[in-house]
Order: structure tokens, then C-alpha cells, then sequence
């Protein structure tokens, strides 16, 4: 039962050899743009049609050996993403004790791999590597504790010991220094070198923020910058760069929301709204563009607490303030003006 | 650990075929996957048992495409305004209550009547589905018109259908035959 007169007129039946291909090129091959329309009003014209059509497409879809290759590697994947999230959970926790050892396995074994140059002799480097979307605590081998936050390197010569502690952070740590006046601690950055024997302070230096610095808890510090100045930091400061105009400034320092992030509270007091998004792009992984210069003039502060998404993010900013955003693909997002 | 181990071996492949039949995107469904076994595996669904934790597993994974399928911005182009079009109707379809058989069967079980089918047809399956050759490389391999292809793979796919709906049948048949007997 065929109609063939006019090309307008649906095919009804799908012994029509036209139906066949156009199904077959659906699934496997290419298909103009008529033919797209003919199959959607095909598919449309009856339930008969409909369950044929997608009863074929299952079958299709369903045909696989599957391969027992690809699920050991999504497994190893799995189980490698899992050690490098952040645990919230107390550290008595058995999954938080394997998690942080395979962080430092996982830490040595890039380490050995990637073997840098450090403009030095040919001393060996372990790097430690914390991805955009998570954060890592690390204990060094003189028992300094460190959580590094997204994106964020640090790196340190193999014979890092309790004599010779030296390391090299691009990025944001928080450093937990084990107290030794004998053997003093060093973080070293591109832009300043910080001194210590014992203390807690947090260092941020991303490469691709404006402002950086490093605020201290508990402590002294002292910090050698790249053109011989020296500063002496005390608990509850806060140094700041400004790689734009080249300025050291010493302010006072609210220790309790730059550490936040350490306990995945993500808190943000007057920020300049591009930081803003580069944080955000940094700590849930995702590209975020923007247009609209009056988005660059504004300031920003507030608080997550473990908010899971992202989503939940930017809907609590767009009731907040003046703007929008729209998905753009997986991962990408979308930022505008919009007065409220 | 190795419950986890258990469970994600034995449901990656069908929550893998399940997530790229909607999202058509190898890695991101390699990545829907990843994310619903994160979820049992921070949520401790691991207790549910067998039937409620495969449920859980195809649903979450249906769900998780439905949403990235709503929030991906797929058509900017109207070239694509058609096959969107089917794409929302399967949806529609499938949130209708309808299963697909790669939830409702075992893999090793279509693979078996994959092998069953007759020569000419299990031979296109196995070079468009395993070998990942489009209908224009079989037909060169084949040295065929694409045409014949195209009808052979229509062919494959509808006897791979009557197969795997006839072992259904045949299981029921038996069954009714127990019950009466």
C-alpha cells in the first residue's frame, strides 16, 4: 500500500523502502534536511509509527559487546576522582585515610613522572597537582599539614625533609607549618618568597588573579618580595599584591572568611565581580563568560555553604543581584546584566 | 569496597549504551555515568538491593540526560531543528512509562541473539554497531550501493527485534504452560 504521487504526501507505510533507508540513514548514515522532515512527520503521524521507530532505535542503541577494557578504565577513574576530593568527614573515617594516602601516592607518582627542571642542577622535583573543582589536604614529611585549593600546584624537591623545607605553591594553600626554629619553612611563589618556623597562614597566588597575597592566623611570617622589599606580617594581617600597579599593601585581615574555603565554605567579602568569576569558574570547574561593563564595576560579598552546584550558585546571585545567566553547553555558562 | 567494585562492573556497559541512546556524546555520558556512581557511592544507596539499585541506577542516568539535554543549548542551528524534534519525542516516549532494552535485558543476551541473526544481517550489526563504520564505509568494504545497506541494516534490526521479542514470548508461553499443567 503505497502513496507516491506527490513528495508532500507522507509515507504511511513503512514497507516503503524510503522509510527503511531514511531510518537506517537516521541511525548511521546522513540524512538532508527533507528527509529529516519526512521521518519527524512519519514518526508523527501515528503511535504505530512511533513505537516502530523508536522500538528499531532501541534495538540499535542496545547493540554493543561492551567492553570490559573501557569499564576497568572508568573504574581506575572513578576511584582516582574520589581520592582527590576534599573529605569533609573527620579524618577517623577509613575512606578519608585512604583517600588522603592515595593523595600522596597519586602526588609522587606525577612527581616522578614529570620530572622539571627547576633552573637549578638536575635535583628531582615532586609536583602535587589539585584540579579545578577540588581540594586536597596533603601532609609534607616534616608533618606540615597543607590544603590546596583548586587549580592549584605545589611543588617540592625530592629531598624535602625536616631539614630542608622548601616549597613552591602557585595557587592557594593553606599551610599548617610544623614549628622548628632551627629549620625555618619556605613557600615559595613567583612573586614573594614567605619565611616561617611555625604557623598558620593562607597564600594565594593564582596566576591569573590581580590581586594576591597572603593573610596570616596564627604566627609570624615574614615575606621577601621579587624586588627586595620585606615585610613582617603578625596574626590577623593580611599582604596583598596588586600585579597590576606593582603594590605591596598591609591591611587588616578577616582570617576567618579567606580560610573559609578549607572547610568548603566558599565566602567572598568585596570582590571585584571578574574575581568572583574566576573563583567560582575555579571551585565548581566550569567556564563562565560575561558581557556588560556594569557587571564590571560591581563589588561583591557573600557566602556558600557546601552548595552542591552550581546551578544553586548563580540562581541565589541572580535573585541577588542584577543579573542573569543561561546555560550555554555542558559545563559553560553565560553571565548578563539585568537591572532587578 | 569491592560491593562497589561488583556493582560497577556489572552495570557500567548498560548505563553507558543507556546514556549515550539519549545524549549521543561519548564522553559525556562516559561522564553522566561517573556521576551516578558517585552519588551511591557518597549516598550509601549500596544497601538497596538488586532490583531497587538497578532501578535507582537507569533512572538517575535517564534523569541526568533528560537535564543536560533541557539545559544544552543543542539548536542553535535550524539544520538541526528536526532531529531535536525526534530526540523530544523520545523523551516523550520514554518518560511515557515505555523501557528500553538495554534496562530491561541483559547485554549478554542481545549479544547472543546478535550472533543468532542470519549471516547478512549480523554481519552489518557487527560492522556498523561494533566496528563503528558509518553506512557509506560498509558499502565501500561491502562493495555495495549504500542503499543496499541501508536496507540490510533496516533488515538486521528489525530481525534482531523479532528475536529478542520472541524469547519474551517463549519465556511466557512457558510460564503459562507451568501454571496450566
Amino acid at each position: 500500500m503505497l502513496v507516491v504521487n506527490d513528495e508532500n504526501l507522507i509515507m504511511t507505510t513503512v514497507n516503503s523502502s524510503e522509510i527503511q533507508q531514511m531510518i537506517s540513514r537516521y541511525l548511521n548514515g546522513d540524512l538532508s534536511r527533507t528527509e529529516q522532515e519526512k521521518l519527524v512527520n512519519w514518526i508523527k503521524d501515528s503511535p504505530k509509527n512511533q513505537r516502530l521507530f523508536f522500538e528499531l532505535k532501541d534495538v540499535w542503541d542496545a547493540s554493543h559487546k561492551g567492553s570490559n577494557e573501557k569499564v576497568n578504565e572508568q573504574l581506575l577513574k572513578f576511584y582516582r576522582k574520589q581520592a582527590t576530593q576534599k573529605r569533609t568527614k573527620s579524618i577517623s573515617s577509613w575512606k578519608s585515610v585512604i583517600a588522603v594516602a592515595a593523595i600522596l601516592v597519586f602526588g609522587l607518582v606525577i612527581g616522578s613522572v614529570m620530572q622539571m627542571q627547576f633552573g637549578q642542577d638536575n635535583s628531582q622535583l615532586e609536583s602535587f597537582y589539585v584540579p579545578k573543582g577540588s581540594r586536597s589536604e596533603v601532609t609534607l614529611a616534616d608533618g606540615t599539614k597543607v590544603n590546596l585549593n583548586s587549580n592549584s600546584y605545589l611543588k617540592f624537591d625530592t629531598h624535602f625533609s625536616k631539614n630542608n623545607r622548601i616549597v613552591h605553591l602557585e595557587g592557594e594553600a593553606y599551610f599548617e607549618v610544623k614549628s622548628d626554629k632551627n629549620h625555618p619553612f619556605t613557600v615559595q611563589t613567583n612573586n614573594f618568597d614567605i619565611v616561617v618556623t611555625g604557623t598558620k597562614f593562607n597564600v594565594s597566588n593564582y596566576h591569573d588573579d590581580q590581586l594576591i597575597g597572603a593573610t596570616l592566623a596564627e604566627g609570624k611570617i615574614e615575606l621577601f618580595t621579587d624586588d627586595h622589599q620585606q615585610f613582617e606580617i603578625k596574626p590577623g594581617e593580611k599582604i596583598s599584591l596588586d600585579r597590576k600597579t606593582n603594590h605591596y599593601e598591609l591591611n587588616d585581615a578577616d582570617v576567618e572568611s579567606e580560610t573559609a574555603w578549607i572547610d568548603n565554605e566558599f565566602i567572598f567579602k568585596e570582590i571585584p565581580f571578574p574575581d568572583l568569576i574566576k573563583r567560582l569558574e575555579r571551585w565548581y570547574d566550569v567556564r563562565i563568560s560575561y558581557s556588560g561593563n556594569e557587571l564590571n564595576e560591581m563589588m561583591y560579598s557573600g557566602s556558600f555553604k557546601n552548595q552542591e552546584t552550581i546551578w544553586q550558585v548563580l540562581d541565589a546571585l541572580k535573585l541577588t543581584s542584577p543579573i542573569d545567566y543561561e546555560k550555554i553547553s555542558f559545563r559553560k555558562f553565560e553571565l548578563n546584566y539585568k537591572p532587578m | 569496597m569491592s560491593d562497589f567494585d561488583h556493582i560497577f562492573r556489572k552495570y557500567h556497559n548498560s548505563l553507558y549504551l543507556y546514556a549515550n541512546k539519549f545524549v549521543r556524546n561519548e564522553s559525556i555520558s562516559l561522564d553522566i555515568v561517573q556521576d551516578v556512581f558517585a552519588s551511591i557511592w557518597e549516598k550509601g544507596k549500596l544497601e538497596l538491593h538488586d532490583e531497587h539499585l538497578k532501578a535507582y541506577l537507569f533512572n538517575a542516568v535517564k534523569n541526568s540526560c533528560f537535564n543536560y539535554l533541557k539545559h544544552e543549548r543543542v539548536v542553535q542551528d535550524h539544520q538541526q531543528r528536526h532531529i531535536e524534534r525526534i530526540m523530544q519525542l523520545e523523551q516523550k516516549y520514554y518518560k511515557s512509562g515505555e523501557q528500553s532494552l538495554i534496562e530491561k535485558e541483559n547485554l549478554d543476551k542481545i549479544y547472543k541473539a546478535i550472533n543468532a541473526l542470519s549471516v547478512i544481517n549480523r554481519e552489518v550489526i557487527e560492522l556498523s554497531r561494533f566496528e563503528g563504520l558509518r553506512n557509506k564505509e560498509i558499502a565501500k568494504k561491502l562493495k555495495l550501493p549504500v542503499r543496499t545497506v541501508e536496507t540490510r541494516l533496516f533488515r538486521a534490526l528489525s530481525e534482531l527485534k523479532e528475536k529478542l521479542s520472541k524469547n519474551n514470548l517463549r519465556i511466557l508461553l512457558n510460564i503459562c504452560a507451568l501454571i496450566k499443567s
